[in-house]
């Protein structure tokens, strides 16, 4: 049919921004059949790159890639999201003999962005170097531009994503950013798209080592499909999962209140982080789930590319100090972290909040996390109100949450510490606070308490990233969803949650896969590929001096049980965990003492390049 | 509104289910969920020519939105694109892969977040074709760019076209600003086909956002601009402009 008739352009933009080199580079095929895309490629890319360990993440060698997938740029419902894969500047093994060891990342962001990329005439861009000053890029088509940002520097997101689209002056193009958080390099600043879509987990900050403020993008071709009509008939058949037997569409629970569905429900079942995840539910929920959102915030739902699930509300405060605020409002990371963590139910204050954490580019995971901790500090005497600036840090107050933030994006006084992440901030306090310092690797953990469940307990020690809540629960979901994530889907529009949810299954993503790339692929094949990535992260971590010591969990969730709610006394046995990693290690084909996957699984996995 | 707009000038009369209503009232009803007006009083009926219409305003069809649902997915942009694209596979034309580049209908998304498709209006009286400056068929009667008989269509004439732009640069100036030059022919593209009757965009819609109507001028965000409509909407749904 045409020239590349494999789903691919198989060709990366590399940019140098130290040197102002702009190149296209080829993607060898070998690359693109073991590692597919998005997460996977980029991590290939990532090991390939970076050829020894301990490179500070912050320092110009750290490469910051934007990688949709072979999906991305087809209307395939969901094919929305990219997946931003660097060197962690978040995280941190207990015992290394390099300075700056951390693991990989990778965050996975919705929108437009990816497909735009590929419409572009990219499969992915990789962005090294350090700009001498403040520049963002400019990509239209073939036509690539790197210029100064520093009338922009400083700027919040929402003032600058309305700025950018006037100096680009045209509102195709699709962009993403930083904020001051980035700039100032927090170790958990977010790249931020359409001003409330978040690649977070500290892929802002190194976006910001770089001196670069944003990212436009706009393009007008389209990667080829190897086989049209199998693609077309796929595309109707996955169209079809989400299609009621007697018309209208199966959402689930997205379309009517997104991931916020979930708040009351988590709380109600004990799993909720609560006051610092002292508690697994929140007595106030009532006051800051979806239903009151609903009913006080949310004016419009919004999609990604293609999407037919639309979990993005559109709200504004409409009454109270803080009126005038238009976002979002809270999803489930964001109306926990901010909310029930923090023991905070002032639902317009919970909004000002999450805006203000969005507008400055933070991850409100790890700054809920961050304040939590700083908040239980304060209550048990180990730091005062003098060593917080003069806030009043306790339960609930969100003028103390506001004041904090702003001086975390700026690193000013406490900031400066509370900009390093939970790990950094607990060893400057001491004594015990380790145990309530809830983190795993540095990375902190998501708003899903673990007491009440260790197969999310087991998730979050052993993601590679750090904890993470998406990585999987088991062998079997973390190969899957690091298969979805190097395609350019979205999780939620996969079959992972299949008992509840509508969703594309693998065997379907497998046809479509095939007819997309002339490359022939199955269920198992696809799984494979997953398994892959999984290892070789896993390769680059234990290549930085990660060891078992490192899949640790904080003492909190086997030595505090609940006080209350439906799962009041649960806790971890310590035993029973122990028990549970060494059978995932042993199933994983991993050395239980040292966690390196044998020579053998590697070698199966096509991973001979890591041994 | 631009170009021709009456609007503020007098109270043209909608009728919905037989009742008239005011432009205002009908504006507010549709912002504030009356997308299931569309459905309950039938899609093609709804709204009828009001007692003032004149011969000129003769009734064509177009796609209208219902901002109040659009999420802006772009997933009509995609099928657009796809169904107006098709692509040879040994020698059977089959929709192509969906460049969004190439759709007919744009959605535009503003911060705070609204969504605008823009789509041709059919505009009654045509300022595009009226703009062409090429000579009228004497066979045909047809400028270079003229409304096709059976959907009303907005149709080019490759062979006879100048690719001046002047249709284009009429869209802009007096309806929503679809039209576009093609970068490689300098011909106008972006002329809403109808798909014949059967428009993907609508077929396809996730949220049941877009319809096939048939209109007069007193449409309510009928030829405006996305910007202004997200105005509009911004300020209504929001309390704030864009």
């Amino acid at each position: 049919m045409n020239a590349h008739p494999s789903g691919y352009h198989k060709v990366l933009l590399d940019i140098n921004l130290t040197t102002g080199e702009i190149k296209k580079i080829p993607i060898p095929q070998e690359d693109i059949e073991h590692f597919v895309g998005g997460r996977g490629l980029g991590m290939k890319i990532l090991w390939d790159r970076l050829k020894k360990p301990g490179i500070d993440a912050l320092s110009p060698e750290n490469p910051l890639m934007f990688m949709p997938g072979p999906f991305s740029g087809f209307p395939i419902p969901s094919a929305s999201r990219t997946v931003v894969v660097t060197k962690s500047p978040a995280t941190s093994p207990d015992t290394s003999p390099y300075p700056h060891a951390s693991t990989v990342s990778y965050s996975n962001i919705g929108g437009f962005l990816g497909p735009e990329i590929r419409f572009a005439g990219y499969d992915g861009i990789v962005i090294s170097g350090k700009a001498p000053t403040p520049s963002y890029i400019v990509i239209e088509d073939d036509r690539v531009e790197i210029r100064d940002a520093k009338p922009f520097w400083g700027m919040k997101t929402d003032a600058f994503d309305k700025t950018l689209v006037k100096e680009l002056n045209n509102k195709r193009f699709q962009t993403c950013y930083i904020g001051p958080a980035g700039e100032n390099l927090v170790s958990y600043a977010c790249i931020l798209h359409t001003t409330a879509r978040a690649a977070g987990r500290g892929v802002g900050a190194v976006m910001g080592s770089k001196n670069l403020k944003a990212i436009a993008v706009k393009g007008t071709g389209m990667p080829n499909v190897a086989d049209l009509k199998a693609f077309n008939n796929s595309l109707s058949d996955v169209r079809g999962v989400f299609k009621g037997l007697t018309g209208g569409l199966l959402t689930g629970f997205w379309r009517e209140s997104g991931t916020a569905a979930v708040l009351q429900m988590m709380s109600d079942d004990g799993l909720m982080a609560v006051k610092n995840y002292r508690e697994g539910t929140f007595a106030e929920i009532e006051k800051i789930n979806a239903k009151v959102a609903r009913e006080k915030a949310w004016v419009r739902d919004f999609a990604c590319y293609c999407c037919c699930l639309a979990c993005k509300k559109s709200g504004a405060v409409k009454d109270g100090p803080y009126k005038t605020i238009v976002h979002d409002g809270p999803e489930y990371e964001t109306g926990v972290m901010f909310g029930a963590n923090l023991m905070i139910s002032d639902f317009n204050g919970l909004m000002k909040a999450i805006y203000d954490g969005d507008d400055l580019g933070m991850d409100i995971i790890s700054a809920g996390n961050v304040i939590g901790f700083l908040m239980e500090a304060h209550e048990k005497g180990y730091v005062t109100k003098a060593d917080l600036d003069g806030i009043d840090l306790t339960w609930g107050n969100v003028d103390a949450v506001l004041l904090i933030i702003d001086k975390i994006s700026r690193r000013d006084g406490i900031g400066d510490l509370a900009a390093q992440g939970v790990k950094a901030v607990s060893k400057q306090v001491g004594r015990n606070s380790e145990q309530f310092a809830i983190h795993v690797k540095g990375l902190e953990l998501a708003a899903h308490n673990i007491h009440a469940n260790p197969p999310r307990a087991l998730c979050y020690a052993t993601s590679n990233r750090g904890a993470c809540h998406l990585s999987g629960d088991n062998i079997a979901h973390q190969n899957f969803v690091a298969a979805v994530d190097s395609l350019g889907l979205c999780l939620f529009a996969s079959d992972h949650n299949k008992w509840m949810l509508p969703g594309i299954s693998k065997r379907k993503i497998a046809n479509l896969l095939t007819a997309i790339t002339g490359i022939e692929w199955d269920a198992d094949k696809f799984i494979e590929a997953g398994e892959r990535v999984f290892n070789l992260e896993k390769m680059f971590n234990l290549r930085e001096g990660f060891t078992r010591e490192d899949d640790q969990l904080p003492d909190r969730f086997f030595a505090e049980p609940f006080t209350m709610g439906p799962e009041k006394g649960a806790r971890l046995d310590r035993q029973e965990f122990t028990e549970l990693m060494d059978k995932f290690y042993a199933e994983r084909n991993w050395n239980p003492k040292t966690t390196r996957p044998t020579d053998e699984k590697l070698k199966q996995l096509n991973l001979e390049f890591t041994i | 509104m631009k170009g021709n707009s009456t609007a503020s000038s007098h109270q043209p009369q909608t009728l919905i289910d037989g009742k008239p209503v005011s432009r205002r009232e009908f504006i507010s009803r549709l912002a504030l969920g009356g997308g299931a007006l569309v459905l309950l009083s039938g899609c093609s009926r709804w709204a009828l020519p009001g007692s003032g219409a004149k011969d000129r305003e003769k009734i064509y069809e177009f796609i209208a939105v219902d901002y109040s649902k659009c999420t802006g997915c772009r997933t009509c942009e995609a099928v657009c694109a796809s169904a107006n694209n098709p692509v040879s596979v040994d020698g059977r034309m089959m929709p192509g892969p969906g460049n969004p580049a190439l759709s007919n209908i744009y959605v535009h998304s503003f911060n705070p977040d609204v969504s605008a498709p823009a789509v041709c209006a059919s505009c009654a009286d045509i300022p595009c074709v009226n703009a062409c400056p090429v000579d009228p068929d004497p066979a045909t009667g047809r400028r270079a760019l003229f409304r096709e008989a059976k959907w009303g269509g907005i149709t080019n004439d490759p062979e006879r076209c100048i690719s001046c732009g002047s249709c284009v640069d009429a869209c802009g100036a007096d309806s929503v600003g679809i039209l576009a030059q093609h970068p490689e022919t300098g011909r106008p593209m972006r002329m809403c086909t109808l798909c014949d009757g059967d428009p993907e965009c609508v077929r396809h819609c996730p949220y049941d956002a877009l319809s096939m109507i048939r209109v007069t001028a007193d449409h309510p965000y009928y030829r405006m601009s996305p910007e202004e409509i997200a105005e509009k909407l911004s300020n209504r749904w929001y309390d704030l402009s864009v």
